[in-house]
Protein backbone atom coordinates (compact mmCIF):
# COMPACT_ATOMS: atom_id res chain seq x y z
CA UNK A 1 0.00 0.00 0.00
CA UNK A 2 1.21 3.42 -1.33
CA UNK A 3 1.68 6.15 1.37
CA UNK A 4 -0.18 9.04 0.92
CA UNK A 5 2.70 11.35 -0.49
CA UNK A 6 3.60 8.66 -2.82
CA UNK A 7 0.34 8.68 -4.73
CA UNK A 8 0.34 12.12 -4.40
CA UNK A 9 3.48 12.58 -6.31
CA UNK A 10 2.00 10.03 -8.50
CA UNK A 11 -0.48 11.71 -10.63
CA UNK A 12 1.45 15.18 -11.75
CA UNK A 13 4.47 12.39 -12.93
CA UNK A 14 2.04 10.58 -14.85
CA UNK A 15 0.76 13.87 -16.03
CA UNK A 16 3.54 15.09 -17.19
CA UNK A 17 3.57 12.34 -20.07
CA UNK A 18 1.11 14.33 -22.18
CA UNK A 19 1.39 17.72 -23.03
CA UNK A 20 -1.75 18.65 -24.48
CA UNK A 21 -3.72 21.36 -25.38
CA UNK A 22 -7.04 21.85 -23.83
CA UNK A 23 -9.51 23.07 -26.59
CA UNK A 24 -9.67 26.36 -27.75
CA UNK A 25 -12.51 28.39 -27.00
CA UNK A 26 -14.73 28.36 -29.86
CA UNK A 27 -18.14 27.39 -31.00
CA UNK A 28 -19.63 24.09 -29.27
CA UNK A 29 -22.77 22.79 -30.10
CA UNK A 30 -21.90 18.97 -30.68
CA UNK A 31 -21.74 19.75 -34.71
CA UNK A 32 -19.50 18.12 -36.48
CA UNK A 33 -19.22 14.16 -36.41
CA UNK A 34 -20.30 13.96 -32.61
CA UNK A 35 -23.50 12.74 -31.54
CA UNK A 36 -26.40 13.46 -33.98
CA UNK A 37 -29.76 14.96 -32.63
CA UNK A 38 -32.32 11.97 -32.54
CA UNK A 39 -34.82 11.26 -34.90
CA UNK A 40 -38.03 12.35 -32.55
CA UNK A 41 -41.07 14.23 -32.37
CA UNK A 42 -40.27 17.79 -31.30
CA UNK A 43 -42.35 18.43 -27.93
CA UNK A 44 -44.22 22.01 -28.45
CA UNK A 45 -41.62 24.64 -27.47
CA UNK A 46 -43.48 27.67 -28.30
CA UNK A 47 -44.35 28.65 -24.71
CA UNK A 48 -40.68 28.03 -23.48
CA UNK A 49 -39.24 29.84 -26.75
CA UNK A 50 -41.65 32.88 -25.39
CA UNK A 51 -40.27 32.52 -21.93
CA UNK A 52 -37.05 32.89 -23.55
CA UNK A 53 -37.64 36.05 -25.93
CA UNK A 54 -38.34 37.68 -22.50
CA UNK A 55 -34.86 37.15 -21.17
CA UNK A 56 -32.60 40.27 -20.66
CA UNK A 57 -30.20 39.83 -23.24
CA UNK A 58 -27.49 41.84 -21.42
CA UNK A 59 -28.15 39.77 -18.42
CA UNK A 60 -25.40 37.88 -17.79
CA UNK A 61 -22.92 40.24 -18.42
CA UNK A 62 -24.51 42.55 -14.87
CA UNK A 63 -24.31 39.25 -13.09
CA UNK A 64 -21.26 39.53 -11.18
CA UNK A 65 -20.80 37.67 -7.35
CA UNK A 66 -18.12 37.12 -4.82
CA UNK A 67 -15.83 34.44 -5.09
CA UNK A 68 -16.78 31.70 -3.18
CA UNK A 69 -15.99 28.44 -1.58
CA UNK B 1 -40.38 6.83 -7.48
CA UNK B 2 -42.96 4.49 -5.62
CA UNK B 3 -43.52 4.66 -2.10
CA UNK B 4 -41.60 1.99 -0.43
CA UNK B 5 -40.60 1.54 3.26
CA UNK B 6 -36.86 3.73 3.22
CA UNK B 7 -33.70 1.53 4.03
CA UNK B 8 -31.07 3.89 5.01
CA UNK B 9 -27.60 3.68 3.61
CA UNK B 10 -24.89 2.81 6.35
CA UNK B 11 -23.74 6.11 5.78
CA UNK B 12 -24.49 10.28 5.87
CA UNK B 13 -24.59 12.13 3.05
CA UNK B 14 -25.62 15.79 2.40
CA UNK B 15 -25.71 18.68 0.02
CA UNK B 16 -24.53 22.33 0.86
CA UNK B 17 -24.97 25.11 -1.84
CA UNK B 18 -23.86 28.57 -2.39
CA UNK B 19 -26.61 30.33 -4.44
CA UNK B 20 -25.82 33.55 -6.50
CA UNK B 21 -27.89 36.44 -6.03
CA UNK B 22 -28.56 39.52 -7.62
CA UNK B 23 -31.32 42.37 -8.13
CA UNK B 24 -33.31 42.77 -11.67
CA UNK B 25 -33.98 46.39 -11.40
CA UNK B 26 -30.25 47.06 -10.19
CA UNK B 27 -27.09 45.05 -10.96
CA UNK B 28 -24.82 47.60 -8.78
CA UNK B 29 -26.07 46.04 -5.65
CA UNK B 30 -24.34 45.45 -2.67
CA UNK B 31 -24.99 41.25 -2.98
CA UNK B 32 -23.81 41.08 0.86
CA UNK B 33 -26.62 43.00 2.09
CA UNK B 34 -28.60 41.25 0.07
CA UNK B 35 -28.50 38.23 1.13
CA UNK B 36 -28.23 39.39 4.67
CA UNK B 37 -31.74 40.70 4.47
CA UNK B 38 -32.18 37.72 2.22
CA UNK B 39 -31.24 34.91 4.76
CA UNK B 40 -33.22 36.75 7.75
CA UNK B 41 -36.32 36.42 6.18
CA UNK B 42 -36.28 32.76 6.48
CA UNK B 43 -37.21 33.54 10.62
CA UNK B 44 -40.41 31.56 10.67
CA UNK B 45 -38.65 28.15 9.59
CA UNK B 46 -35.90 28.12 12.34
CA UNK B 47 -33.87 29.51 15.31
CA UNK B 48 -30.79 32.10 14.95
CA UNK B 49 -27.58 32.27 16.30
CA UNK B 50 -27.53 28.47 17.37
CA UNK B 51 -24.61 27.52 15.53
CA UNK B 52 -21.48 26.48 17.56
CA UNK B 53 -18.23 27.79 15.80
CA UNK B 54 -16.08 26.97 18.23
CA UNK B 55 -16.09 23.68 17.09
CA UNK B 56 -15.20 23.84 13.06
CA UNK B 57 -11.97 23.72 11.71
CA UNK B 58 -11.19 23.59 8.28
CA UNK B 59 -7.74 23.77 8.30
CA UNK B 60 -7.48 19.75 9.41
CA UNK B 61 -6.45 18.00 7.12
CA UNK B 62 -6.78 14.58 6.21
CA UNK B 63 -3.00 13.41 5.07
CA UNK B 64 -2.63 14.02 8.89
CA UNK B 65 -1.90 17.26 9.90
CA UNK B 66 -3.22 20.66 10.53
CA UNK B 67 -2.81 23.67 7.28
CA UNK B 68 -1.07 26.60 9.16
CA UNK B 69 -2.87 28.43 6.26
CA UNK B 70 -5.56 28.45 3.98
CA UNK B 71 -4.70 30.16 0.18
CA UNK B 72 -8.20 31.61 1.25
CA UNK B 73 -7.24 33.16 4.48
CA UNK B 74 -6.53 36.34 3.12
CA UNK B 75 -9.54 36.75 0.86
CA UNK B 76 -11.94 35.50 3.83
CA UNK B 77 -9.94 37.94 6.03
CA UNK B 78 -10.42 41.18 3.24
CA UNK B 79 -13.76 39.85 3.31
CA UNK B 80 -14.21 39.83 6.64
CA UNK B 81 -12.69 43.55 7.10
CA UNK B 82 -15.31 44.79 4.78
CA UNK B 83 -18.10 43.39 6.44
CA UNK B 84 -17.16 45.12 9.58
CA UNK B 85 -17.42 48.27 7.82
CA UNK B 86 -21.11 47.23 7.92
CA UNK B 87 -23.63 48.51 10.44
CA UNK B 88 -24.16 44.43 11.75
CA UNK B 89 -23.27 42.39 14.39
CA UNK B 90 -20.85 39.39 13.33
CA UNK B 91 -24.26 37.37 14.45
CA UNK B 92 -26.60 40.11 11.93
CA UNK B 93 -23.88 39.25 9.07
CA UNK B 94 -23.86 35.35 9.62
CA UNK B 95 -27.60 35.25 9.97
CA UNK B 96 -27.79 31.88 11.10
CA UNK B 97 -30.45 29.55 11.19
CA UNK B 98 -30.64 26.08 12.40
CA UNK B 99 -34.15 25.26 10.79
CA UNK B 100 -37.22 23.22 11.76
CA UNK B 101 -36.31 20.72 8.83
CA UNK B 102 -32.48 20.05 10.63
CA UNK B 103 -30.76 21.89 7.58
CA UNK B 104 -29.00 25.42 7.83
CA UNK B 105 -29.80 28.45 6.41
CA UNK B 106 -27.02 31.09 6.75
CA UNK B 107 -25.06 34.30 5.04
CA UNK B 108 -21.21 32.61 4.23
CA UNK B 109 -19.96 36.11 4.12
CA UNK B 110 -20.42 36.14 0.07
CA UNK B 111 -23.94 34.28 -0.88
CA UNK B 112 -26.76 32.72 0.94
CA UNK B 113 -25.77 29.03 1.60
CA UNK B 114 -28.46 26.16 2.37
CA UNK B 115 -26.58 22.77 4.03
CA UNK B 116 -29.09 20.22 4.01
CA UNK B 117 -29.64 17.97 6.68
CA UNK B 118 -27.62 14.72 6.46
CA UNK B 119 -29.79 12.06 5.02
CA UNK B 120 -29.78 8.10 4.66
CA UNK B 121 -31.53 7.48 1.91
CA UNK B 122 -31.26 9.62 -1.42
CA UNK B 123 -34.92 10.01 -2.10
CA UNK B 124 -34.86 12.22 1.51
CA UNK B 125 -31.79 13.68 0.59
CA UNK B 126 -33.26 15.50 -3.08
CA UNK B 127 -36.52 16.08 -0.83
CA UNK B 128 -34.22 18.33 1.02
CA UNK B 129 -32.48 19.63 -1.58
CA UNK B 130 -35.38 20.87 -3.01
CA UNK B 131 -36.76 22.42 0.31
CA UNK B 132 -33.43 24.39 0.14
CA UNK B 133 -34.93 25.70 -3.00
CA UNK B 134 -38.56 26.67 -2.17
CA UNK B 135 -37.07 28.16 1.23
CA UNK B 136 -34.65 30.31 -0.84
CA UNK B 137 -37.51 31.28 -3.02
CA UNK B 138 -39.88 31.74 -0.79
CA UNK B 139 -36.76 34.15 0.87
CA UNK B 140 -36.76 36.24 -2.10
CA UNK B 141 -40.06 36.84 -2.40
CA UNK B 142 -40.22 38.08 1.36
CA UNK B 143 -37.13 40.12 0.54
CA UNK B 144 -38.64 41.54 -2.53
CA UNK B 145 -41.67 42.58 -1.01
CA UNK B 146 -39.62 44.35 1.98
CA UNK B 147 -36.80 45.94 0.10
CA UNK B 148 -39.58 47.08 -2.82
CA UNK B 149 -37.19 45.48 -5.82
CA UNK B 150 -37.31 42.21 -7.40
CA UNK B 151 -34.76 40.21 -5.57
CA UNK B 152 -33.24 36.80 -8.03
CA UNK B 153 -32.00 33.36 -6.73
CA UNK B 154 -29.82 31.61 -8.86
CA UNK B 155 -28.80 27.70 -7.91
CA UNK B 156 -25.38 28.06 -10.15
CA UNK B 157 -21.97 27.45 -10.03
CA UNK B 158 -20.27 30.67 -11.85
CA UNK B 159 -21.33 34.67 -13.00
CA UNK B 160 -19.07 33.82 -16.14
CA UNK B 161 -16.87 36.53 -15.42
CA UNK B 162 -14.44 34.50 -13.38
CA UNK B 163 -15.95 34.01 -9.82
CA UNK B 164 -17.41 30.68 -8.69
CA UNK B 165 -19.37 29.59 -5.48
CA UNK B 166 -19.95 25.78 -4.61
CA UNK B 167 -21.79 22.48 -4.11
CA UNK B 168 -20.65 20.40 -1.64
CA UNK B 169 -21.26 17.12 -1.00
CA UNK B 170 -20.25 15.44 2.17
CA UNK B 171 -20.52 11.37 2.34
CA UNK B 172 -19.37 10.21 6.09
CA UNK B 173 -17.55 7.51 5.15
CA UNK B 174 -15.26 4.70 7.80
CA UNK B 175 -11.94 5.96 8.16
CA UNK B 176 -10.65 2.50 8.08
CA UNK B 177 -10.84 3.46 4.57
CA UNK B 178 -7.04 4.10 3.98
CA UNK B 179 -6.55 7.60 2.43
CA UNK B 180 -4.67 6.94 -0.34
CA UNK B 181 -7.22 4.50 -1.47
CA UNK B 182 -9.70 7.24 -1.84
CA UNK B 183 -7.81 9.49 -3.24
CA UNK B 184 -6.45 7.45 -6.32
CA UNK B 185 -9.82 5.66 -6.61
CA UNK B 186 -11.93 8.93 -6.36
CA UNK B 187 -9.99 10.87 -8.82
CA UNK B 188 -10.63 9.24 -12.04
CA UNK B 189 -14.51 8.69 -11.12
CA UNK B 190 -15.01 12.41 -10.08
CA UNK B 191 -13.42 13.85 -12.89
CA UNK B 192 -15.54 11.53 -15.15
CA UNK B 193 -18.43 11.55 -13.57
CA UNK B 194 -19.55 15.21 -14.98
CA UNK B 195 -21.07 13.59 -18.08
CA UNK B 196 -24.22 13.24 -16.10
CA UNK B 197 -24.02 15.20 -13.18
CA UNK B 198 -22.59 18.48 -14.93
CA UNK B 199 -25.16 21.32 -14.78
CA UNK B 200 -23.64 22.54 -18.01
CA UNK B 201 -22.55 26.38 -19.52
CA UNK B 202 -21.80 28.92 -21.73
CA UNK B 203 -18.25 30.17 -21.86
CA UNK B 204 -14.80 29.59 -20.76
CA UNK B 205 -13.52 31.11 -17.49
CA UNK B 206 -10.42 31.19 -15.54
CA UNK B 207 -10.40 33.09 -12.15
CA UNK B 208 -11.80 36.73 -12.72
CA UNK B 209 -11.58 36.42 -15.66
CA UNK B 210 -14.38 35.25 -18.18
CA UNK B 211 -13.93 34.63 -22.66
CA UNK B 212 -16.53 33.73 -24.98
CA UNK B 213 -16.67 29.82 -25.58
CA UNK B 214 -18.21 27.29 -26.60
CA UNK B 215 -20.64 24.94 -24.69
CA UNK B 216 -19.23 23.15 -21.49
CA UNK B 217 -20.90 20.05 -19.13
CA UNK B 218 -19.19 21.07 -16.20
CA UNK B 219 -19.87 24.95 -14.51
CA UNK B 220 -16.68 24.05 -12.10
CA UNK B 221 -13.90 22.45 -14.26
CA UNK B 222 -12.68 25.93 -15.40
CA UNK B 223 -11.57 26.59 -11.97
CA UNK B 224 -9.58 23.42 -10.52
CA UNK B 225 -5.76 23.91 -10.95
CA UNK B 226 -4.56 20.70 -8.54
CA UNK B 227 -5.28 17.26 -7.82
CA UNK B 228 -5.35 16.94 -4.12
CA UNK B 229 -5.30 19.96 -1.42
CA UNK B 230 -7.32 21.69 1.80
CA UNK B 231 -8.19 25.16 0.22
CA UNK B 232 -11.69 25.59 -1.62
CA UNK B 233 -11.15 29.35 -3.17
CA UNK B 234 -8.52 29.28 -4.57
CA UNK B 235 -5.90 26.65 -6.05
CA UNK B 236 -9.08 24.16 -5.69
CA UNK B 237 -8.33 20.88 -5.76
CA UNK B 238 -10.32 17.84 -7.19
CA UNK B 239 -9.66 15.93 -3.87
CA UNK B 240 -10.73 18.32 -1.01
CA UNK B 241 -8.83 17.09 2.14
CA UNK B 242 -11.26 18.94 4.64
CA UNK B 243 -11.26 16.80 7.53
CA UNK B 244 -13.92 17.39 9.69
CA UNK B 245 -16.11 14.22 10.00
CA UNK B 246 -18.41 15.79 12.87
CA UNK B 247 -18.97 12.67 13.75
CA UNK B 248 -17.01 9.92 16.24
CA UNK B 249 -13.33 10.78 14.39
CA UNK B 250 -11.81 7.45 15.16
CA UNK B 251 -14.49 5.62 13.22
CA UNK B 252 -15.88 8.40 10.52
CA UNK B 253 -14.56 10.29 7.37
CA UNK B 254 -16.37 13.61 6.08
CA UNK B 255 -15.60 12.93 2.12
CA UNK B 256 -15.80 16.20 1.24
CA UNK B 257 -16.28 16.77 -2.48
CA UNK B 258 -16.19 20.49 -3.69
CA UNK B 259 -15.80 19.72 -7.65
CA UNK B 260 -19.54 18.74 -7.98
CA UNK B 261 -21.80 21.64 -10.11
CA UNK B 262 -25.06 22.52 -8.08
CA UNK B 263 -27.91 20.36 -9.72
CA UNK B 264 -31.79 21.85 -11.02
CA UNK B 265 -32.33 18.65 -11.77
CA UNK B 266 -33.58 15.84 -9.32
CA UNK B 267 -32.65 13.07 -11.31
CA UNK B 268 -28.81 14.37 -12.27
CA UNK B 269 -28.69 15.10 -8.29
CA UNK B 270 -29.63 11.77 -7.50
CA UNK B 271 -27.08 9.94 -9.96
CA UNK B 272 -24.67 11.93 -8.77
CA UNK B 273 -24.37 11.20 -4.98
CA UNK B 274 -25.78 7.76 -5.65
CA UNK B 275 -22.95 7.06 -7.88
CA UNK B 276 -20.26 8.59 -5.97
CA UNK B 277 -21.69 6.52 -2.30
CA UNK B 278 -21.25 3.75 -4.36
CA UNK B 279 -17.70 3.96 -5.09
CA UNK B 280 -16.82 5.53 -2.01
CA UNK B 281 -18.97 1.95 -0.86
CA UNK B 282 -16.84 -0.21 -2.48
CA UNK B 283 -13.63 1.78 -1.72
CA UNK B 284 -13.90 0.19 1.80
CA UNK B 285 -13.34 -3.10 0.13
CA UNK B 286 -10.70 -2.89 -2.58
CA UNK B 287 -8.50 -0.31 -4.29
CA UNK B 288 -9.59 0.44 -7.82
CA UNK B 289 -7.53 -1.20 -10.91
CA UNK B 290 -4.46 0.71 -11.83
CA UNK B 291 -5.86 0.38 -15.55
CA UNK B 292 -8.38 3.02 -14.42
CA UNK B 293 -5.77 5.78 -13.87
CA UNK B 294 -5.43 8.71 -15.73
CA UNK B 295 -2.52 10.21 -17.50
CA UNK B 296 -3.28 14.02 -16.52
CA UNK B 297 -6.34 14.03 -14.28
CA UNK B 298 -6.55 18.20 -14.69
CA UNK B 299 -5.67 17.96 -18.15
CA UNK B 300 -8.83 15.54 -18.82
CA UNK B 301 -11.57 17.28 -16.10
CA UNK B 302 -11.82 20.38 -18.27
CA UNK B 303 -10.74 18.52 -21.94
CA UNK B 304 -14.11 16.23 -20.95
CA UNK B 305 -16.44 19.45 -19.50
CA UNK B 306 -15.08 21.48 -22.87
CA UNK B 307 -15.20 18.44 -25.97
CA UNK B 308 -17.54 20.07 -28.48
CA UNK B 309 -18.35 16.93 -30.12
CA UNK B 310 -19.35 14.65 -26.97
CA UNK B 311 -16.78 11.86 -27.40
CA UNK B 312 -14.65 12.80 -23.85
CA UNK B 313 -11.95 10.72 -25.14
CA UNK B 314 -9.14 10.90 -22.21
CA UNK B 315 -5.56 9.20 -21.88
CA UNK B 316 -4.45 6.27 -19.64
CA UNK B 317 -1.84 6.45 -17.64
CA UNK B 318 -0.85 2.77 -18.31
CA UNK B 319 -1.40 3.94 -21.96
CA UNK B 320 -3.94 3.98 -24.52
CA UNK B 321 -6.89 5.90 -24.77
CA UNK B 322 -10.61 5.45 -23.13
CA UNK B 323 -13.45 7.43 -23.25
CA UNK B 324 -15.49 9.17 -19.81
CA UNK B 325 -18.19 6.67 -20.35
CA UNK B 326 -16.53 3.87 -20.89
CA UNK B 327 -14.70 4.41 -17.97
CA UNK B 328 -17.57 5.18 -15.63
CA UNK B 329 -19.06 1.99 -16.80
CA UNK B 330 -15.72 -0.15 -16.00
CA UNK B 331 -16.53 1.86 -12.78
CA UNK B 332 -20.32 0.69 -12.48
CA UNK B 333 -18.76 -3.00 -12.97
CA UNK B 334 -16.12 -3.05 -10.35
CA UNK B 335 -18.75 -1.67 -7.84
CA UNK B 336 -20.99 -4.23 -8.84
CA UNK B 337 -18.58 -7.09 -7.31
CA UNK B 338 -18.69 -5.55 -3.91
CA UNK B 339 -21.97 -3.21 -3.13
CA UNK B 340 -24.91 -5.19 -2.26
CA UNK B 341 -27.09 -4.35 -4.95
CA UNK B 342 -30.22 -6.04 -3.22
CA UNK B 343 -30.47 -2.59 -1.43
CA UNK B 344 -33.21 -1.16 -3.57
CA UNK B 345 -31.66 2.68 -3.66
CA UNK B 346 -28.55 1.12 -3.98
CA UNK B 347 -29.98 -0.82 -6.98
CA UNK B 348 -31.82 1.95 -8.84
CA UNK B 349 -28.89 3.78 -9.09
CA UNK B 350 -26.69 1.26 -10.21
CA UNK B 351 -29.19 0.29 -13.52
CA UNK B 352 -29.98 3.46 -13.94
CA UNK B 353 -26.19 4.81 -14.06
CA UNK B 354 -25.71 1.81 -16.65
CA UNK B 355 -28.49 3.00 -18.48
CA UNK B 356 -27.32 6.65 -18.50
CA UNK B 357 -24.10 5.83 -19.36
CA UNK B 358 -25.36 3.34 -22.51
CA UNK B 359 -27.87 6.34 -23.62
CA UNK B 360 -24.69 8.82 -23.38
CA UNK B 361 -23.17 6.81 -25.63
CA UNK B 362 -25.87 6.05 -28.34
CA UNK B 363 -27.97 8.65 -27.89
CA UNK B 364 -27.65 11.71 -25.60
CA UNK B 365 -29.88 14.03 -26.69
CA UNK B 366 -32.34 11.70 -25.31
CA UNK B 367 -31.20 12.51 -21.89
CA UNK B 368 -32.55 15.92 -22.14
CA UNK B 369 -35.25 15.15 -19.71
CA UNK B 370 -32.96 14.12 -16.78
CA UNK B 371 -29.61 15.82 -17.23
CA UNK B 372 -29.29 19.23 -16.48
CA UNK B 373 -26.28 19.86 -18.90
CA UNK B 374 -28.59 18.20 -21.79
CA UNK B 375 -31.68 20.39 -20.67
CA UNK B 376 -29.73 23.33 -21.37
CA UNK B 377 -28.11 22.42 -24.50
CA UNK B 378 -31.20 21.56 -25.89
CA UNK B 379 -32.87 25.10 -24.83
CA UNK B 380 -29.78 26.87 -26.12
CA UNK B 381 -29.83 25.13 -29.17
CA UNK B 382 -33.53 25.47 -29.81
CA UNK B 383 -33.38 29.07 -29.01
CA UNK B 384 -30.49 29.83 -31.19
CA UNK B 385 -31.61 28.19 -34.23
CA UNK B 386 -35.47 30.02 -33.30
CA UNK B 387 -33.00 33.55 -33.53
CA UNK B 388 -30.58 32.71 -35.75
CA UNK B 389 -27.83 33.18 -33.68
CA UNK B 390 -23.87 32.84 -33.17
CA UNK B 391 -23.10 30.43 -29.95
CA UNK B 392 -20.97 33.28 -28.81
CA UNK B 393 -24.24 35.84 -28.69
CA UNK B 394 -24.37 37.05 -25.27
CA UNK B 395 -28.35 36.33 -25.09
CA UNK B 396 -27.03 32.83 -24.81
CA UNK B 397 -25.43 33.05 -21.68
CA UNK B 398 -28.02 35.22 -20.28
CA UNK B 399 -30.66 32.02 -20.84
CA UNK B 400 -28.32 29.90 -19.64
CA UNK B 401 -27.99 31.93 -16.01
CA UNK B 402 -32.03 32.21 -16.16
CA UNK B 403 -32.12 28.12 -16.51
CA UNK B 404 -30.87 28.03 -12.70
CA UNK B 405 -33.42 31.01 -11.69
CA UNK B 406 -34.90 29.11 -8.30
CA UNK B 407 -37.91 31.48 -9.18
CA UNK B 408 -40.01 29.18 -10.62
CA UNK B 409 -42.65 31.23 -12.41
CA UNK B 410 -39.62 32.59 -14.21
CA UNK B 411 -36.66 30.10 -14.11
CA UNK B 412 -36.24 28.41 -17.57
CA UNK B 413 -35.48 25.11 -15.72
CA UNK B 414 -38.84 25.14 -14.01
CA UNK B 415 -40.30 25.85 -17.63
CA UNK B 416 -38.98 22.51 -18.88
CA UNK B 417 -40.67 20.75 -15.47
CA UNK B 418 -44.02 22.32 -15.69
CA UNK B 419 -44.17 21.71 -19.10
CA UNK B 420 -43.12 17.80 -18.25
CA UNK B 421 -40.18 17.62 -19.57
CA UNK B 422 -37.75 17.03 -16.84
CA UNK B 423 -38.60 13.78 -14.97
CA UNK B 424 -39.19 13.84 -11.52
CA UNK B 425 -38.08 11.84 -8.73
CA UNK B 426 -40.23 13.60 -5.80
CA UNK B 427 -43.83 15.07 -5.80
CA UNK B 428 -44.85 18.89 -4.69
CA UNK B 429 -45.58 16.93 -1.23
CA UNK B 430 -42.78 15.41 -0.14
CA UNK B 431 -40.92 18.70 -0.74
CA UNK B 432 -43.38 20.70 1.42
CA UNK B 433 -43.42 18.01 4.22
CA UNK B 434 -39.43 18.33 3.62
CA UNK B 435 -39.39 22.10 4.26
CA UNK B 436 -41.36 21.76 8.08
CA UNK B 437 -39.83 18.32 8.52
CA UNK B 438 -36.46 16.69 9.48
CA UNK B 439 -35.65 13.14 7.09
CA UNK B 440 -36.89 10.68 9.28
CA UNK B 441 -33.87 8.00 9.20
CA UNK B 442 -31.01 10.11 10.49
CA UNK B 443 -29.58 12.44 13.07
CA UNK B 444 -30.92 15.03 11.74
CA UNK B 445 -34.69 14.04 12.89
CA UNK B 446 -33.27 14.69 16.62
CA UNK B 447 -32.13 18.50 15.50
CA UNK B 448 -34.93 19.53 14.01
CA UNK B 449 -37.84 18.10 16.53
CA UNK B 450 -35.54 19.93 19.01
CA UNK B 451 -36.09 23.19 16.98
CA UNK B 452 -39.50 22.94 16.55
CA UNK B 453 -40.20 21.81 19.97
CA UNK B 454 -37.65 22.87 22.37
CA UNK B 455 -35.56 25.73 20.83
CA UNK B 456 -35.92 28.21 23.76
CA UNK B 457 -34.07 25.93 26.02
CA UNK B 458 -31.20 25.17 23.33
CA UNK B 459 -27.66 26.65 23.67
CA UNK B 460 -25.94 25.64 20.77
CA UNK B 461 -26.35 23.19 17.94
CA UNK B 462 -23.79 21.26 15.75
CA UNK B 463 -23.70 18.71 13.03
CA UNK B 464 -23.48 15.62 15.40
CA UNK B 465 -24.52 17.54 19.34
CA UNK B 466 -27.62 19.07 20.56
CA UNK B 467 -26.49 21.65 23.85
CA UNK B 468 -29.44 22.72 25.91
CA UNK B 469 -30.56 23.93 29.37
CA UNK B 470 -32.29 22.56 32.53
CA UNK B 471 -33.13 23.79 35.51
CA UNK B 472 -29.92 25.58 35.34
CA UNK B 473 -27.62 23.18 34.05
CA UNK B 474 -26.35 22.63 30.74
CA UNK B 475 -27.28 18.88 29.45
CA UNK B 476 -25.19 17.98 25.93
CA UNK B 477 -27.31 15.05 23.60
CA UNK B 478 -23.78 13.61 21.78
CA UNK B 479 -24.93 12.51 18.30
CA UNK B 480 -21.69 11.74 17.10
CA UNK B 481 -22.65 7.95 16.83
CA UNK B 482 -26.27 8.26 16.06
CA UNK B 483 -27.06 6.20 13.26
CA UNK B 484 -29.87 3.73 12.19
CA UNK B 485 -29.27 1.12 14.02
CA UNK B 486 -26.90 2.71 16.48
CA UNK B 487 -28.92 4.46 19.00
CA UNK B 488 -30.61 6.67 16.53
CA UNK B 489 -33.90 5.05 17.50
CA UNK B 490 -33.81 5.76 20.67
CA UNK B 491 -33.23 9.50 20.68
CA UNK B 492 -36.13 9.26 17.75
CA UNK B 493 -38.37 7.88 20.51
CA UNK B 494 -37.02 10.04 23.39
CA UNK B 495 -37.53 13.67 21.33
CA UNK B 496 -41.23 12.14 20.46
CA UNK B 497 -42.46 11.48 23.18
CA UNK B 498 -40.61 14.43 25.45
CA UNK B 499 -43.55 16.72 26.94
CA UNK B 500 -40.25 18.86 27.70
CA UNK B 501 -36.23 18.90 27.61
CA UNK B 502 -36.40 17.39 31.74
CA UNK B 503 -37.82 14.23 29.91
CA UNK B 504 -35.16 14.41 27.53
CA UNK B 505 -32.74 14.44 30.77
CA UNK B 506 -34.35 11.19 32.20
CA UNK B 507 -35.11 8.95 29.79
CA UNK B 508 -31.48 9.39 27.86
CA UNK B 509 -29.60 9.72 31.70
CA UNK B 510 -27.78 12.77 30.20
CA UNK B 511 -25.27 14.28 32.96
CA UNK B 512 -24.91 17.98 33.54
CA UNK B 513 -21.59 19.37 31.74
CA UNK B 514 -21.01 21.43 34.69
CA UNK B 515 -21.61 25.73 34.01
Amino acid sequence: MKNNMEVIMLMPEQGQKNKQVIPAPGPGGGSGPGPQAPQVEKPNTEEILKRMRKVDPDQARRYRQRTGE
Amino acid sequence: MEKKRLVPWSVYFGLETEFGISVLENADIDVVEESIHLVRSASQLGSPNLWDYTKEDPHQDARGFRARELRQDADEANFFSQDRQRPYSFEEIKSDFVLRNGARLYNDHTHPEYSTAECSTLIELIAQDKAGERILEECAKASSKKRRHTVCMYKNNTDFAGHSYGCHENYLIPRLIPWDRLVEGMLPFLITRQIYAGAGKLGWEREDHGMPGGYQISQRADFFTELVGIDTMNRRPIINTRDEPHANPKLYRRFHVILGDANLSEFSTWLKVGTTALVLEALQYERIPKRFFLADPLYAHRSISRDPKFRWEIELAQGGRTTAIELQSDYADWVARYVDLDHPEKEKVWKAWKETLQTLATNPYALKDRLDWMAKFWLLQTFREDQNLSWEDPWLQSLDLEYHLVDRSRGLFYALESAGDIIRLTTDEDICQAIQQPPSSSRAFVRGKCIQRFSKDLINVQWDYIAFRFNGQTYRLDLASAFPGVDLEVYCEVIDNAKSVGDIVKNLNLKPMGN
